[in-house]
């Protein structure tokens, strides 16, 4: 495949596309987060610095529905560090459909306490710099990233994305036999690695949980292996 | 934020000793975490934590051992590892994931900031297993007070009056002899028949004899003038918490503003044991052994009441084993009305836990005879009768015959003294260990009725035999030795030294046996004859066999073992179910684990010693 040639990814990686942004965009938060370069995917896992992101939305559609509520913490030397922790509820204009407050746990009254959406993407920015972000069902969170920027910025962000769903399901799909693709929940796919049920789903309590599990299926690999290994 | 990082705030604040923080400070500790996965096999500390940490075992297992491999412990889910907090134990221990593990890692510089005002926590982690016990069992002491039935009784049911008093221009020595006269410890000082003073005999210690101060200066110099005192109305317990919080041992009594009595600490203390002395007056006056069989049946009851109460281990075997012998006074006594007065001096010997007065409800009986060597084979036959009949008695009370056979009963143990002599100068100097084994429970020997000095005798003999004999010391060590404390817990598991896990934790052959073991051979040792276990230790304090502060430590760990026992055995007796002493690592408190573990950890460093000493 000519998508692993280095060449290739070269051109159209992620790191031509920060570069291509980075001349374009104009002076902003989103500049700042451009300016910094994104880490080789060869470069050694263990020395790639992190942030394991969650979004909380009202709904799946990037366009039509909202970002809630924002979650993210550092991983540095294969350690989750809680002092990174960052948790931000958004005040969005929409009011909340109680199916979904039973999940996110985000009450309007709450909402209405929360922050602006580009107050929330410029420090989303400022923490995401230099590092790759790390996703359970890297859909969401990119789908709605980009939709964000475009809204505050006017133009997209390159990201460099790993998805401990992605690696779990590389994983199953090797097998070669059938699977439930409810493995693949963060929740079973946690259990399936002996780590502790979390209750609480919040946008912070999610990302640091997704954390846990990368590490934890890190574990299971060589221990040299590279970024590119599991970069989507 | 609001909900943030809750569940890992619940999680730490269910630690001991995080349980003693706020939430406001668990969140601050929280923040200071660095999450790390560690796969099984692999050493600690982690890649990256060079610094002193705590790491809080999330999921997962670690295990620790010496540099020879000898494993020292295991820690589970919410135990903390704490081993890397000592520059001196880095070198001498290695801890590795026996399991994938989610560590917490918490850096001891941030944890020591952030829990700067709660001396309790930081000292938790600092203290050695010594220190932490004795901190526990000063506080179980002091809850043993406030937990106490002194809670809703007032000060006039144990104040006594008149009060002593002696006017403030008479001297010293008129006080002093007045206090012996009336064998008080303590005179009211009066000027024109009001209360200006207390003078104890601690004052004159101190204050006189002391300082050198001639005992015919007047009182009012050395008497303690701003004198408290109570009213007749005062609770009893506030009256106990005043007293303890400013270290007073008396205080007198007014009722309407006038002197009428006093009240000593002992007064508030000893109310506890009005019980067993209840009992053992009813024994006294019991006529036939059907009543004996009622009165006996009050026992395990006396013992959980007494558990309640938050007396002590050593309070609950002494009052017990006061019954015990009350019990068997009183059974020998209608034994001699059958069988007519012994024939020659003799008396009825209790081994074992009742000669240490360590005894529970309902033990097993340990009992022998001796006699004097001049009784004739024609009145051996009364011994016979007579020892039947009490431990045929003792059984109907609840004492199950004595597996061992070492009972009265047994032509083996009623014997003249001169047997007796033998008995011991064999087991001491031509020790055997299986013989020493089975006659260890001869070393604790009390009389219970009849002629003390048979035994006393005896005891006395064998005492100039043991003290510094090597080789008899050797054999009992030996002995004493087979029985270890646990390493620790791992998870609801009682974790022993080859690493296995057991369902449960054995108090008296784990924890308790090996402590009396290890008493009676320091006593043995430097010619001791106390039989109960605290007061070997407390008379062995000091001397070459057992320094000072391994004695406080080990009446630390056993009266730990024993409050535990108690509890234990209580809550069995509640339940309706035979006392016994096996505990169940899930009914075991988290903090309570720790101190068990602190107690072992005595036990097998002074079993150590004994062993290096063989």
């Amino acid at each position: 495949m000519y998508s692993h040639h280095p060449l290739f990814r070269w051109l159209i990686g992620y790191e031509a596309k920060r570069k291509r942004a980075f001349a374009k965009a104009p002076e902003s938060p989103l500049k700042r987060y451009l300016a910094h370069p994104l880490p080789s995917p060869d470069m050694p896992l263990d020395q790639i610095k992190i942030l394991s992101v969650d979004f909380e939305t009202t709904g799946l559609n990037a366009v039509n529905d909202k970002l809630l509520s924002v979650g993210c913490v550092e991983i540095s030397e294969q350690q989750i560090a809680l002092n990174t922790c960052y948790h931000k509820i958004i005040n969005t204009p929409d009011d909340l459909v109680p199916e979904n407050v039973i999940i996110h746990q985000i009450t309007d009254d709450q909402k209405a306490r929360g922050a602006l959406l580009k107050e929330v993407l410029d420090d989303l920015l400022n923490a995401l710099a230099g590092k790759v972000m790390l996703v359970h069902f890297a859909r969401i969170e990119r789908q709605f990233f980009h939709q964000a920027c475009l809204e505050v910025y006017g133009i997209a962000a390159p990201i460099a994305m790993i998805d401990t769903l992605a690696i779990a399901k590389r994983k199953l799909d090797k097998r070669d036999v059938a699977y439930d693709p409810s493995e693949l929940r963060l929740s079973n796919l946690r259990h399936a690695h002996q780590l502790p049920q979390y209750s609480a789903h919040n946008a912070l309590n999610d990302a640091i949980a997704t954390a846990e599990l990368l590490l934890a299926q890190l574990s299971k690999m060589p221990n040299n292996i590279k970024l590119k290994d599991i970069l989507l | 934020m609001e909900h943030e990082l809750t569940e890992i705030n619940t999680f730490l604040h269910t630690i001991p000793p995080f349980d003693q923080l706020t939430i406001e400070i668990i969140a601050q500790l929280t923040k200071a975490i660095t999450i790390n996965y560690l796969r099984k096999e692999s050493h600690l500390p982690p890649k990256g934590c060079d610094e002193k940490t705590l790491y809080i075992i999330r999921k997962g297992a670690l295990a620790y051992s010496s540099l020879q491999g000898e494993l020292l412990g295991k820690y589970g889910e919410g135990d903390i590892c704490s081993v890397f907090i000592f520059p001196d134990q880095i070198d001498e221990i290695k801890v590795h994931a026996e399991e994938d593990t989610l560590l917490y890692c918490l850096p001891f510089l941030a944890f020591s900031n952030i829990t700067a005002n709660f001396n309790n926590v930081i000292r938790f982690f600092e203290n050695s297993a010594e220190e932490r016990l004795n901190t526990q069992m000063t506080q179980l002491n002091e809850d043993a007070i406030l937990s106490s039935s002194l809670m809703d009784t007032s000060v006039s049911q144990f104040c006594h009056g008149p009060v002593a008093t002696i006017e403030s221009y008479c001297t010293i020595q008129q006080a002093a002899i007045k206090m012996t006269e009336l064998s008080f410890s303590c005179l009211v000082v009066i000027e024109a028949d009001k209360p200006v003073g207390i003078i104890t005999d601690k004052d004159i210690r101190r204050r006189c004899v002391a300082k050198g101060l001639s005992f015919n200066q007047p009182v009012s110099d050395i008497m303690t003038k701003d004198m408290l005192t109570l009213n007749e109305n005062d609770r009893a317990y506030d009256a106990l918490m005043l007293m303890t919080g400013k270290r007073i041992h008396h205080l007198p009594v007014t009722q309407n503003g006038k002197l009428t009595a006093m009240v000593t600490i002992t007064d508030l203390m000893n109310n506890e044991g009005q019980n067993a002395i209840n009992i053992t007056n009813m024994i006294r006056r019991a006529s036939n052994l059907d009543e004996l069989k009622v009165i006996s049946a009050l026992l395990p009851k006396l013992q959980v009441k007494m558990a309640k109460l938050g007396t002590t281990a050593d309070h609950i075997g002494k009052s017990i084993s006061a019954i015990t012998a009350a019990l068997t006074i009183r059974l020998i006594e209608m034994a001699e009305e059958k069988y007519g007065p012994a024939p020659a001096p003799w008396a009825w010997l209790a081994a074992g836990s009742q000669a240490r007065q360590e005894q529970f409800a309902h033990s097993d009986q340990d009992n022998a005879i001796i006699y004097s060597d001049d009784v004739i084979t024609e009145d051996k036959p009364w011994f016979k009768h007579v020892a039947t009949f009490v431990s045929d008695g003792l059984a109907t009370c609840g004492f199950i015959y004595c597996p061992g056979d070492i009972m009265a009963t047994n032509t083996q143990w009623c014997q003249p003294q001169s047997t007796w002599h033998q008995y011991f100068d064999q087991w001491v100097t031509k020790p055997r260990p299986q013989a020493l084994l089975n006659s260890s429970v001869f070393f604790d020997l009390v009389t219970i009725y009849g002629d003390n000095s048979l035994i006393d005798q005896v005891r006395e003999k064998l005492l100039q035999k043991t003290k510094g004999n090597s080789l008899f010391l050797a054999h009992l060590s030996r002995n004493a030795l087979m029985l270890k404390p646990p390493l620790g817990f791992f998870r609801d598991f009682v974790l022993i030294s080859n690493g296995k896990n057991k369902a449960s934790l054995d108090l008296k052959h784990n924890g308790i046996a090996p402590i009396v073991d290890l008493a009676r051979i320091y006593a043995l040792a430097e010619g001791i004859a106390a039989t109960n276990t605290i007061e070997r230790l407390k008379l062995a304090s000091g001397t070459p066999s057992l320094t000072k502060a391994s004695a406080a430590n080990l009446i630390d760990a056993y009266e730990f073992l024993g409050i535990l026992r108690m509890n234990h055995q209580a809550t069995k007796i509640q339940a309706g179910e035979a006392p016994d002493n096996y505990l169940a690592p899930k009914n075991i408190s988290k903090l309570e684990r720790e101190h068990l573990k602190d107690a072992f950890k005595v036990i097998k460093t002074m079993q150590d010693n004994r062993q290096t000493t063989l």
